[in-house]
């Protein structure tokens, strides 16, 4: 396998964009990837899109044809991947595979995506029958993503004794490292006050506590070492790639199925667990050599829980590496210096993505407003339905 | 509860007994893994065999987490006076853990260990079907 370099980045702001249609959304993250990368199209033997579920993609999920349809008709190969919110993950393992894999020398990765309102609805054909547990969850017991999350969060209050004002902490802190960034939809401090009176949405989960929906798109071109070594430009290398699925056994509370069977031994969300050691195994590092981590908070019990599951700390140091200021941008651990889902808000098939793009320009000193100083290694890892996990880290 | 006309959620869900209600899973004939809801194989991938037979679990178990569900869920989601409900994570045995809503508990008597058994209880009124029920989770003596 050959070395693969992030050349270059972009992304859309997330917020709310109703006048902006999807493609127009990921046209712009991509012209500011490439201006980044400082290449053209003409450059570009590849794009790999994470496809989005909800518009867009010629109906058929098509998004990366759809894009260079609009600005960029050159005969490159289009793959479209899916993996929900972590398809942009999975966009950027395939890139990093066409890469390394020497048939191709720039390839880029894409996520756009523009949310419903309210609910994120079935998908249309579904069977109504105990066979599909996203029907199941609904009509036997109304059980909304952020019930999942909170019965994860009341379980680590019984096993851990998480606080009430911990879990504010974690909304507070995303919230103080989104204030810097432009990239952010909600970049207002907030106090833990301000999330105590925000409405409770799922015991022990406060409306602050949980990740909205937003709109938003995201780009990330690699190259081959010839590319970067015959263009001459600055690039960081990507170290360790991974994508994974989940273990049988797995004890996570895993949406939207309504019961599992679990088996001792066998790691907590499991497929982003897996594709974290194996990214990790790929880079040749540990967790002690992460100066940040972008992950998946899609809620206030993910920032606490998830880096000990993958083994930054352990169990249940979460509360007291939050509590203390490790995790914050100058910590120990700077985890989500972007402000996170929480401070952006779920633009699932390009979060991944985003994420990516993060590290990426924290490690050139270039996250404007929330840098992490002198960061050399990051990670990021994140989690789609379906039991998908990606995990990605980029080293310079 | 009355039982006779009460239509369920979903067929296949539970199976009523003589003692009262069970949820029914599966089991499998080769790794003897016990699941919930029914599966239609075994994702066990150390199992050779992945054939499956019907099974009811074991009427009590124990809650191991909870939440209250404040907000009203999607149109799919029907319940008759809708307010907010104990959605719990009850331990089976046997590893099997299963969500459901709990009833005949009060939120400040839920306690994460305590012992409920599956229940049947009417969740909706539909023109067509009449009452339509769901399984819950209630403490033993309840229901
Ligand atoms: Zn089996």
């Amino acid at each position: 396998m050959r070395p693969v370099y992030a050349l270059g980045a972009g992304a859309h702001p997330w917020g709310k964009w109703p006048d902006k249609p999807q493609v127009q959304l990921a046209v712009e993250a991509m012209g500011a990837a490439l201006g980044d990368a400082g290449i053209g199209w003409p450059q570009v033997e590849g794009l790999v899109a994470a496809s989005s579920r909800f518009e867009g993609g010629m109906g058929w999920g098509l998004h990366a044809n759809e894009v260079v349809q609009t600005v960029a008709e050159q005969g490159i190969p289009c793959i479209n991947v899916g993996g929900a919110c972590a398809a942009g993950a999975i966009a950027l393992q395939t890139a990093y595979s066409l890469i390394a894999s020497g048939q191709y020398d720039v390839v880029a990765a894409l996520g756009a995506e523009r949310m419903p309102k309210g609910f994120i609805p079935r998908p249309p054909g579904s069977k109504d029958d105990r066979t599909d547990n996203d029907y199941l969850r609904w009509v036997a017991m109304g059980a909304t993503n952020p019930a999942y999350w909170a019965i994860e969060a009341r379980r680590r209050q019984h096993d851990h004794g998480t606080s009430a004002a911990t879990l504010a902490n974690a909304s507070v802190l995303m919230r103080q490292n989104a204030s810097g960034n432009r990239y952010a939809r909600y970049r207002d401090p907030l106090t833990a006050d301000d999330i105590a009176a925000s409405p409770m949405v799922a015991d022990p989960l406060h409306l602050l506590q949980i990740c909205p929906v937003s709109d938003g798109a995201a780009a990330v071109i690699l190259g081959s070492e010839d590319f970067v070594q015959k263009s001459g430009k600055a690039a960081v290398r990507v170290a360790g790639c991974a994508i994974g699925s989940g273990q049988f056994g797995d004890p996570a509370r895993r949406i939207p199925t309504i019961a599992s069977t679990v088996r001792e031994g066998v790691s907590h969300t499991s497929e982003v667990v897996g594709a974290v050691r194996r990214a990790f195994e790929m880079a040749g590092i540990g967790p002690e050599d992460v100066d940040l981590l972008e992950m998946a908070d899609n809620s206030a019990w993910h920032i606490l829980a998830w880096p000990e599951l993958f083994g930054f700390y352990e169990a249940g140091k979460g509360d007291w590496m939050l509590d203390n200021g490790h995790l914050a941008i100058g910590g120990k651990l700077a985890v989500n210096p972007s402000g996170g889902f929480l401070s952006f808000g779920e633009a699932t098939t390009a979060q991944a993505l985003l994420q990516v793009a993060e590290v990426l320009w924290q490690l050139r000193g270039q996250a404007e407003g929330h840098q992490v100083q002198n960061a050399k290694v990051g990670m990021t890892a994140v989690l789609g339905l379906g039991a998908n996990g990606g995990s990605i880290i980029l080293s310079r | 509860m009355t039982g006779a006309e009460l239509s369920f959620v979903v067929d296949g869900l539970v199976e009523e007994g003589a003692d009262g209600t069970h949820l029914l899973g599966s089991r499998c004939n080769g790794c003897n893994t016990l699941y919930f809801p029914q599966m239609a194989s075994c994702p066990n991938p150390a199992c050779q065999t992945k054939v499956l037979r019907p099974e009811t679990l074991p009427r009590e178990g124990t809650l191991y987490s909870y939440t209250i569900q404040r907000y009203q869920p999607p149109a799919l989601f029907r319940m008759r006076n809708w307010k907010p409900y104990v959605l719990g994570l009850v331990d089976m045995g046997e590893g099997v853990r299963v969500m459901g809503m709990l009833a005949g508990v009060e939120e400040d008597e839920l306690e994460i260990g305590m012992s409920l058994q599956v229940v049947t209880e009417p969740l909706f009124d539909d023109p067509e079907r009449g009452a339509v029920a769901t399984y819950k989770f209630a403490p033993v003596g309840v229901g």
